[in-house]
């Protein structure tokens, strides 16, 4: 379904659902774009750049309650409730590349054996309403991992900016619900300029760079410990490029003791900091910055694909890039094992 | 001679000696630096100094203890270097020095702000006089260097690096001390509006630790408290109180050491103004014990010591 | 502060072994009247307190914080106490930028035998916190706090330096 939306009914739009849904809109506040729940009176910031933080928290919130354990006195079995996510999510204004890591997630959070109730239950309730792209940045390279401005893959509805408002295609049955109603209008003959400007947008990005041999390229490097001091020489071991990262599922539970009250926490996890192998025994498989680092390129590029068809586990947004505080360009890693000669 | 390459001469006669030289060069994009580690001549031709050279490459120091390493400072920078010799967390025999006279970075924050479109989009960066043209999205802009300047370029007093085995560049008169406009502004506040503000604020955070691994007093590094289980000081959940909480952490162990290179503001994703909490609380070590981290070599940090009768400490009687 | 007249808040007391927790005992003893709203937690000396202790109090929903230890000068360990100081001082003329109030944290000297002191500083303090009143939560207390937050923020209301 194709429909036409002002960016005037865009914001009504947002104001419209949160009575039934949890809205999440890119908004900007205190010189920072990130993704907020959306209230009344908030305006959606989808032109001044991409969010800074990636819209996976839709899906994948940095904090998600797993079970709550209520206790009375002594004598009582303390209650266990499990806290599985009610309700209805919409993310408004997310950039194709965001929409898409949750299909990183997938393949991981749902196998034949494995399913993840907490994750599952969002995935099928939260629609995402994505941007397409009109401009890349110096740090984008969709097109590099088998994606591009205009994506709709992971997105439930594509916008395209086409003059005073969006072009809106429908990706799928939960989209094309969304666009039934009355603050879309007639896309007339508008669509063709999105398909020109998209067209544009891609044309813009050039040629992608070649991944094909990365991953058997990256695991002839697993032992050359030389190589992986020397890209991960600058790195500082924060985790801004794994909680930026759209595609990065890694999670920890802990336990909140509260007195009588306990809650089972799940929380983003970062594989760049040095507890996050800690064993028990206060051994560590992955002791220094480089470990570290070969883990979460080798990762990306190297052991998911092999595990699920040759899928690169990057939507190629660029956040970990520009958000990197010492400025590591995960592209120039890659290519440097790619370009290894011995 | 240009700075740049009395800089290369200095580093190419001392290279033989040391496992890598940290400087800078060009980044990603035109308008981004990253920090360079030179092993050979060759890695010395990508040596870049000027406005963009954020980085304070003192963080890296502690990571090479036991080996002998080459660093390029910039007066601010150098503070750092002088603090970790203070605290003996570093060997003065092992590092060398290369010392800029420095005529202040930029605020990629402030050049975001200043370009008339998102400086992802950047195409081509001109540094010359007192600013530089930036080309973004296919619109060239001029930005003066007075107008995106790092805020603690604006109130530096120590531009010449203030030790060194190596000083390069022309020394300049150093600026009286001065205070910044939005902290003595933001200090005013009432208390609830304090609060309110780090209540939003610290919403937006979320604890990358971005802030702790950038600063160069930041030693512990893989044993911080924030991330121990036992004891347990911070809950892995997101809340503004437990964000909150590791800057209180972060600025309690800084205190007396902190030498306001404004690493963690820089390195802060989602632009939190981190150091409105360090410049107070430097201020106020300032106001009791006299003291500046990283102003002078031989100095102890206050809380490390104490004296028998404190003049500025009233003995709290009720 | 009686107990029945008002609800009793929550103050958190670090006292050391040997000076204020002894002084605290010689009030009890002397049975000099004292409000019920402290809650001690007695460590060994006041240089044991770290700054943080306090912090996490206050932030996990303490009303107030009472540090006491021996004088200056008459630590058990001879110089515990300096050190606690300088940090307590430190701490104190902090907490105003984190938009804490600064008068829920006081921090003192009350020797053993001064059981009357003691009594006059867990008044004097209980006294100041009941004129505070409970402290707020640094996390918004209701969902409808959160949101008049977040949209307060998103009209600009930010840093003066980052607007």
């Amino acid at each position: 379904m194709e429909r036409f939306i002002t960016k005037e009914n865009l914001t009504r739009l947002a104001e419209e659902l949160v009575a039934t849904c949890r809205v999440l809109a890119p908004v900007a506040g205190g010189g920072s774009v990130t993704f907020r729940r959306f209230q009344p009176g908030m305006t959606i910031d989808l032109h001044t750049r991409m969010a800074a933080v990636s819209p996976k928290a839709a899906t994948f919130p940095q904090t998600e309650t797993l079970l709550v354990v209520k206790r009375e006195g002594e004598e009582k079995k303390p209650e266990l409730i499990e806290t599985l996510p009610q309700g209805k999510s919409v993310v408004i204004g997310c950039r194709p590349c965001g929409a898409r890591g949750k299909l990183i997630f997938d393949p991981v959070y749902e196998t034949e054996k494995i399913k993840d109730p907490y994750y599952l239950q969002r995935r099928q309730n939260t629609v995402f309403i994505s941007l397409a792209c009109d401009r890349p940045e110096t740090t984008c390279f969709c097109h590099s991992v088998g994606s591009g401005p205009a994506d709709p893959d992971g997105s439930d509805v594509l916008l395209t900016l086409v003059g005073e408002g969006y072009v809106a295609r429908s990706v799928t049955p939960a989209g094309e619900e969304i666009l039934k109603l009355a603050l879309f209008t007639d896309a007339g003959d508008k669509g063709k300029e999105a398909d020109a400007k998209n067209a544009k947008a891609r044309e813009m990005m050039g040629e992608g760079h070649d991944y094909a041999g990365a991953p058997a390229k990256l695991l002839a490097r697993f032992d050359d410990m030389d190589f992986w001091q020397a890209q991960s020489a600058k790195c500082i071991s924060c985790g801004a490029c794994t909680y930026m990262c759209p595609t990065c599922y890694c999670f920890n539970i802990t336990d909140d003791d509260l007195g009588l009250n306990s809650r089972r926490i799940r929380t983003w996890d970062n594989c760049m900091s040095h507890t996050f192998t800690l064993e028990g025994s206060g051994h560590n498989p992955r002791s220094t910055k480089a470990h570290r680092l070969k883990n979460r390129v080798g990762h990306k590029f190297s052991y998911y694909p092999d595990l699920h068809k040759g899928v690169i586990a990057c939507c190629g947004c660029g956040r970990c890039i520009k958000q990197c505080p010492a400025g590591i360009d995960i592209r120039q890693i890659v290519k440097a094992a790619q370009e290894y000669s011995e | 001679m240009s700075q740049l390459d009395d800089l290369k001469t200095a580093i190419k006669s001392r290279l033989g000696e040391l496992e890598c030289v940290i400087g800078w060069e060009q980044g990603y994009d035109p308008l981004h630096a990253t920090p360079l580690f030179i092993r050979s001549e060759a890695d010395l031709d990508r040596l870049i100094i000027g406005p963009l050279a954020v980085h304070n490459l003192a963080t890296y120091l502690t990571g090479y203890k036991g080996k002998k390493v080459g660093v390029v400072v910039k007066g601010c920078d150098s503070k750092s270097v002088v603090q970790l010799l203070n605290e003996k967390l570093i060997n003065r025999d092992d590092v060398v020095i290369f010392g800029l006279c420095c005529d202040g970075v930029v605020s990629q924050r402030k050049i975001r702000a200043a370009l008339p479109a998102d400086p992802g989009f950047v195409e081509s960066v001109e540094i010359g006089g007192d600013g530089m043209t930036v080309t973004v999205a296919g619109q060239a802009a001029t930005l003066k260097f007075a107008d995106v300047q790092a805020d603690k370029c604006r109130i530096c007093t120590t531009p010449d690096a203030i030790v060194s085995d190596v000083l390069v560049g022309t020394a300049h008169t150093p600026a009286p001390a001065a205070s910044l406009a939005c902290q003595d502004e933001f200090e005013a506040k009432s208390d609830a509006e304090k609060l309110e503000f780090w209540q939003e604020t610290m919403s937006r955070c979320i604890r990358c630790y971005a802030c702790r691994n950038a600063c160069p007093m930041c030693v512990c590094r893989d044993y911080c408290i924030a991330t121990s289980r036992d004891p347990l000081w911070l809950s892995q959940d997101n809340t503004p109180a437990e964000n909150m909480m590791f800057q209180m952490v972060h600025v309690s162990h800084l205190a007396g050491r902190c030498t306001e290179c404004g690493e963690c503001e820089r390195a802060c994703p989602v632009d939190i103004p981190l150091m409105l909490l360090r410049r107070f609380m430097n201020k106020q070590v300032k106001d009791v014990f006299e003291h500046q981290a990283g102003a002078a070599l031989e100095q102890t940090p206050p809380l490390l010591t104490f004296k028998v009768e404190e003049e500025r400490i009233n003995e709290r009687g009720w | 502060m009686p107990a029945q007249d008002v609800r009793e808040l929550r103050i958190v007391g670090f006292l050391c072994n040997w000076c204020s927790y002894g002084g605290a005992d010689t009030a009890g003893v002397g049975r000099f009247t004292q409000p019920t709203d402290l809650r001690i937690i007695r460590v060994p000396c006041s240089g044991r307190i770290d700054p943080l202790f306090i912090v996490r109090s206050l932030m996990n929903g303490a009303d107030g914080v009472l540090v006491s230890g021996c004088h200056p000068r008459d630590c058990h360990y001879a110089e515990g106490n300096f050190y606690a100081r300088r940090r307590l001082e430190m701490l104190k003329r902090f907490l105003p930028i984190t938009g804490i109030d600064a008068r829920r944290f006081e921090y003192t000297w009350v020797s053993a035998s001064e059981g009357q002191r003691w009594q006059h500083v867990v008044t004097e303090f209980t006294r100041r916190i009941h004129e505070l009143g409970p402290a707020p939560s640094f996390n918004p207390a209701s969902e409808a706090d959160w949101n008049a937050l977040a949209v307060q923020a998103s009209q600009g209301q930010g840093c003066p330096c980052h607007g």
